[in-house]
């Protein structure tokens, strides 16, 4: 399977512990993931709420940009933003047309877009994962969170249930961990007001991260950046509000599979997180000695 | 009476254009309230979903175009999903956001258009979103210089911010589909 890469503009900054674990990962798994050159943004939220047709033109420049090799993405949003545009270009009348109009160039919207996790579950298999796994995380319980965008639309996204999804569960449990049953996987941590609207995005997370503690899980871990950002980065200001006690590690799901594979916390970003891991780590007697430097 | 046979026509003509802008049909909502059950922010909204729904169905333009909610709907996607009727409310709601700042009815309460503008000015200029910019811009605009600060210095130490944009090459062609997105959909109204 040929790949390209198309990491999204959170993976150059706040993401950045996604992107360095999401190429360590990558190259223990025998993946190859080029960059796509001069990629641009998917125009997130701010372009489907502004301009339907730019919403559309974005994405497809990108995946027009892809010749025919397979998009891997690992953010959320980059991948229901890439998702929608092929779906609304090659299903919807007049669309492909249009967008043609604005980009000067015809797409049928066939460019293949596969998230990391199916090319991990689909591609590299879930039973080679295990054959790989250096440092099983055993007795570590996680809390796979999926949030909105993967698994929704459904019938857009084709990832998996919508109300009960399982392909992090199944990575998870391959790499030694045991997933906790936990009703919130796909509740939404409100990332699209946590500039605009603060308090929204703090009450929808802190019900999150609440009930991940409450199900006994000692860490939630992610898939996508921007739910990653509001869990981990606003935890503090959410136990000020709710005057609750969370202390949640917020994992990207890559470097909790890296550390499996035997890959190094600082190699992975795991010293990036806002809410210091290392003790849980420790606790649970894993990659305790190369976490102590963290700040 | 000829004022209340009119009146019906213009509800009905608002209903239509919202199906229209949207690719929606509003029209096959029975108001079973499944959507205002799940949606996130059904609890603090001053109109819930299904509410919305019945509010464009009765032609009232004005109680949904200058609403809070059209702005704090955080897009989940989980209305749809649970729709009997697969009635696309997230579509609805943004097309509504497009015919609100339109007819400039966007409520004072929300900062949504100003931040959507800034960031789409990032993504034609530089083709990419440069974070730090774009928290520097909305701060002036809205004048919550405070919000969030105490968290720069963490992030600017563990590398969680860049301190230089990027710059891509394609600026003139990145400005063109913007001209000709912006232009298609002036010509719609």
């Amino acid at each position: 399977m040929s790949y390209v890469f198309y990491p999204g503009c959170s993976l150059d900054s706040t993401g950045r512990g996604y992107r360095l674990s999401t190429e360590a990962v990558g190259r223990a798994l025998g993946l190859n993931l080029p960059e796509l050159p001069d990629w641009t943004c998917c125009g997130s939220t701010a372009a489907h709420q502004s301009n339907a047709l730019l919403s559309l033109a974005l994405p497809a420049k990108n995946l027009l940009a892809a010749s025919g090799r397979t998009m891997a993405v690992c953010c959320a949003a980059c991948y229901s933003r890439l998702k929608v545009a092929n779906h609304e270009i090659a299903n919807t009348a007049g669309t492909r047309g249009r967008v043609a109009g604005v980009l000067g160039v015809d797409y049928d919207g066939s460019t293949p877009v596969k998230h990391l996790l199916e090319i991990i579950r689909d591609d590299v298999g879930l039973s080679e994962v295990t054959k790989r796994v250096r440092a099983p995380l055993t007795g570590l319980r996680v809390a796979c969170y999926y949030g909105c965008l993967l698994v929704r639309p459904p019938d857009v996204m084709r990832f998996d249930d919508p109300e009960n999804p399982m392909v992090l569960d199944r990575l998870m449990q391959a790499a030694g961990a045991e997933p906790v049953d936990w009703p919130h996987k796909t509740e939404c941590c409100g990332a699209s007001c946590s500039i605009t609207k603060v308090e929204i995005a703090e009450r929808l997370s802190h019900d999150i991260l609440a009930m991940a503690r409450d199900s006994g899980a000692d860490c939630v871990v992610t898939a996508c950046p921007l739910c990653q950002l509001n869990l981990d980065l606003r935890q503090r200001d959410i136990e000020a509000r709710f005057g609750d006690r969370l202390g949640l590690p917020v994992l990207y799901f890559t470097q909790l599979l890296g550390l499996a594979l035997g890959l190094q916390p600082r190699a992975l970003g795991i010293d990036s997180l806002t809410v210091n891991a290392a003790p849980m780590l420790a606790r649970k007697g894993m990659a305790a000695a190369s976490t102590r430097g963290q700040r | 009476m000829t004022t209340a046979v009119s009146r019906r026509e213009g509800q009905a003509l608002w209903l239509e254009a919202v199906e229209a802008a949207a690719g929606a049909r509003l029209s096959l909502c029975f108001q079973c309230q499944k959507c205002s059950s799940g949606c996130p922010i059904a609890a603090t909204a001053d109109i819930k979903p299904h509410e919305l729904v019945r509010l464009v169905q009765l032609g009232d333009p004005d109680a949904v175009l200058s609403s809070r909610m059209i702005w704090e709907c955080t897009s989940c996607q989980t209305c749809v999903t649970r729709c009997p009727q697969a009635v696309d409310l997230p579509a609805v709601v943004d097309a509504l956001r497009r015919l609100s700042r339109d007819e400039q009815k966007v409520t004072p309460e929300t900062a949504v258009p100003v931040f959507n503008g800034l960031f789409l000015t990032a993504v034609r200029r530089l083709g990419r979103v440069y974070e730090l910019g774009l928290m520097a811009a909305f701060k002036v605009r809205t004048r919550r210089l405070f919000q969030d600060a105490g968290k720069l210095p963490a992030m600017l130490r563990k590398g969680k911010l860049g301190l230089k944009p990027t710059f891509l090459r394609g600026h003139s062609e990145r400005a063109q589909v913007f001209r000709r997105a912006e232009g298609f959909e002036s010509e719609k109204r």
